[in-house]
């Protein structure tokens, strides 16, 4: 541990001592991250901003791809901070394995990295030969808060249809996993589990036509609250918002009035907007000396319902 | 030149095109598929023919269909736009901010329905004046469309969800008449204006002839390049028309919305007959083409099948499809 220490006491004064041009000496720290075009990386951005602003003892440079599968943009990225010498690089991979070997170039070229909101694949990890702890939410485990919400409304017994998010993405499957985790504690009963792409009108045409073949479900899992959105406006023009209950996951603003008036049971807050800040002062905290983090440091995820 | 380039500029003029057996057989092909379609699905489940499904398959076909239909007019005079997806997206955007505008709901509605369809218009009618005037091909040109709309989509909702709209507004988009959903029939008023013009217009005829060959209408003394940007704009217009047809049924605006739209419309075309270097397709074909994207997503739900499998069997009918096509194609020309 000492020696990690030095190491990157020693990492950092060289990277001052080569780019002494850089701005008040202050630490430079490389954000990268998912699509900006999903509301909750835009979130997650803008509270990063805010967080350099309030804390004015370190340089923010970030960057966000086009779509949630653009890995190419992301190995960039991070193959520009290094170039750049930043301090510190801190990246939400788009993709656990692919982007292993760029940041272990990183960090042999003495830049601290954090991984936060998706984990990197354990086995890339280690066949590469790096050691890196994940910042992050548990998806599973905030899938099954809500999925519990579900199962405590419904009793033994409910049938219920989960909402798959992208097959292929780790936050899809881990959620599902915490789904399946409810149902099999609470007794449920799975009907069907399809995908609709994280997108509401997918999700709106899945669930009617699921209801038309089940017209017996009684609760909705979504895996995300665009899709949410998708299930309840199929509840409503089928006529069956008051007997079927749906949970979502994320708790973006346009889910309010839904949870205000019960046609959404509950969704997951995994504070997002402050997600990349907290990444960033573990960053900054490494760099100042303290020991870097191992395993898997926890953020908080919270159960949202629309009671007060 | 060939010789159908040669009639069809002759149409032009006439401005009427009879009916004849072969282009009755062209459809019937599609037709036979679709009620083949029908039929498997009523048989291996059991709700797929009751009349609250039969609602949902027509709701869900339809926001495809309009796009669709706009896309047939580019695809038969040779063109593509692959842009129509964002547009989409880019119209609810604009109708989503209007709609949310302090004026009174009446006045609100109007504006937003004004604003999508001026959006999709502009755009369209760009799509099509820059691939006409400097003569570039449209997939380009669209793809480029593509992500300017989606961009600014993005831009103007701040990447986020425009939610709450006025409940008159909302009720619009569930509505149905003797079953058949209100928006249905808007894209059914919107397919049968597009036949009449398509078919009963000279306007009509020269967007055929300009997919053959564009001498033939130079020569017959038409402006080629304002028939170009007449398809494109129309193109643009049902992206407008879509995107209020989204929000009224899902009630948010979303600048993501809408991705990979503009290939499934151009499935639907391509499925209905309509041939992808122009001058040959209709409307009916692309109405039926929509269908049976509709009822194979419906049907195959309904049936249980697996994600994948889905997928997999919607591509199979998509190329079984087309090489069906290609045999009609070659009878109805001998």
């Amino acid at each position: 541990m000492k020696i990690l220490k030095v190491a990157a006491a020693a990492a950092m004064t060289f990277a001052l001592a080569t780019a002494p041009a850089m701005a008040d000496d202050k630490p430079v720290v490389g954000l990268v991250m998912k699509s900006l075009a999903n509301e909750f990386f835009k979130n997650m951005l803008e509270g990063a901003n805010a967080h350099e602003a309030k804390r004015g003892d370190y340089v923010l440079k970030a960057v966000g791809m086009q779509s949630e599968a653009d890995i190419e943009t992301q190995i960039n990225a991070v193959e520009n901070f290094i170039t750049q010498g930043v301090d510190a690089i801190v990246i939400a991979p788009a993709d656990s394995r692919a982007l292993v070997p760029p940041l272990k170039r990183a960090m042999e070229a003495g830049i601290v990295v954090i991984n936060f909101d998706v984990a990197l694949d354990e086995k890339a990890k280690e066949e590469n030969g790096v050691e890196l702890a994940f910042v992050g939410p548990d998806n599973r485990g905030g899938a099954k808060l809500a999925g519990d919400a579900l199962a405590q409304k419904l009793g033994k017994g409910g049938k219920v249809v989960i909402i798959e998010g992208n097959p292929g993405a780790d936050n899809a499957h881990q959620r599902k996993m915490g789904f399946e985790d409810s149902i099999k504690e609470g007794g449920l009963v799975l009907v069907e589990s399809r995908t609709a792409h994280w997108e509401t009108e997918e999700a709106n045409t899945v669930a009617t036509n699921i209801l038309t073949a089940n017209p017996d479900i009684q609760g909705i899992m979504a895996a995300n609250d665009s899709m949410a959105i998708g299930v309840v406006k199929a509840l409503e023009s089928a006529g069956r918002s008051k007997d079927i209950m749906v949970v979502g996951f994320d708790n973006i603003p346009a889910v309010s009035p839904m949870l205000s008036d019960g046609r959404l049971l509950a969704t997951v807050d995994q504070f997002g907007q402050e997600m990349a800040a907290n990444a960033i002062d573990i960053a900054l905290d490494v760099l100042a000396g303290s020991p870097k983090p191992q395993g898997w440091v926890r953020t908080p995820v919270t159960l949202v319902t629309g009671e007060k | 030149m060939n010789v159908e380039a040669t009639g069809l500029a002759q149409t032009a003029f006439t401005g009427r095109k009879k009916l004849s057996f072969k282009s009755v057989l062209r459809e019937a092909g599609i037709g036979l598929a679709l009620v083949a379609l029908v039929i498997i699905f009523s048989v291996t489940t059991e709700h797929f023919l009751t009349a609250n499904n039969i609602t949902n398959i027509l709701t869900q076909v339809t926001i495809n269909l309009v796009l669709a239909v706009g896309m047939t007019f580019v695809i038969l005079i040779g063109g593509i736009d692959l842009s129509v997806g964002s547009l989409l997206a880019l119209c609810a955007v604009v109708a989503g901010k209007a709609i949310s505008l302090d004026v009174g709901v009446p006045m609100a509605i109007s504006l937003a329905v004004l604003a999508a369809v001026l959006a999709g218009t502009v755009c369209g009618l760009l799509n099509g004046a820059i691939s006409a005037f400097w003569a570039l091909p449209s997939f380009i040109i669209t793809l480029g469309m593509l992500n300017v709309a989606r961009g600014a989509a993005l831009h103007i909702s701040d990447a986020r969800t425009i939610y709450s709209f006025p409940s008159e507004f909302n009720a619009f988009g569930s509505m149905t008449l003797y079953g058949i959903p209100v928006v249905f029939l808007v894209a059914l008023m919107l397919a049968l204006l597009a036949w009449f013009v398509l078919t009963r217009t000279v306007f009509g005829r020269l967007l055929y002839g300009l997919g053959n060959s564009e001498e033939a209408v130079r020569l017959a003394g038409h402006s080629v390049f304002w028939c170009k940007v007449a398809a494109f704009t129309i193109c643009g217009f049902t992206a407008g028309i879509a995107a209020i047809i989204y929000m009224a049924r899902l009630n948010i605006s979303s600048p993501i919305a809408g991705v990979g739209f503009e290939l499934n419309a151009i499935a639907a075309v391509i499925i209905g007959g309509t041939s992808l270097s122009g001058g040959r397709g209709s409307v009916l074909g692309t109405l039926l083409g929509a269908f049976i994207i509709g009822v194979l997503a419906n049907g195959l739900i309904l049936l249980g099948l697996s994600d994948f499998m889905r997928q997999m069997i919607t591509g199979v009918v998509i190329i079984v499809a087309v090489i069906l096509d290609h045999y009609r194609a070659k009878y109805t020309r001998n």
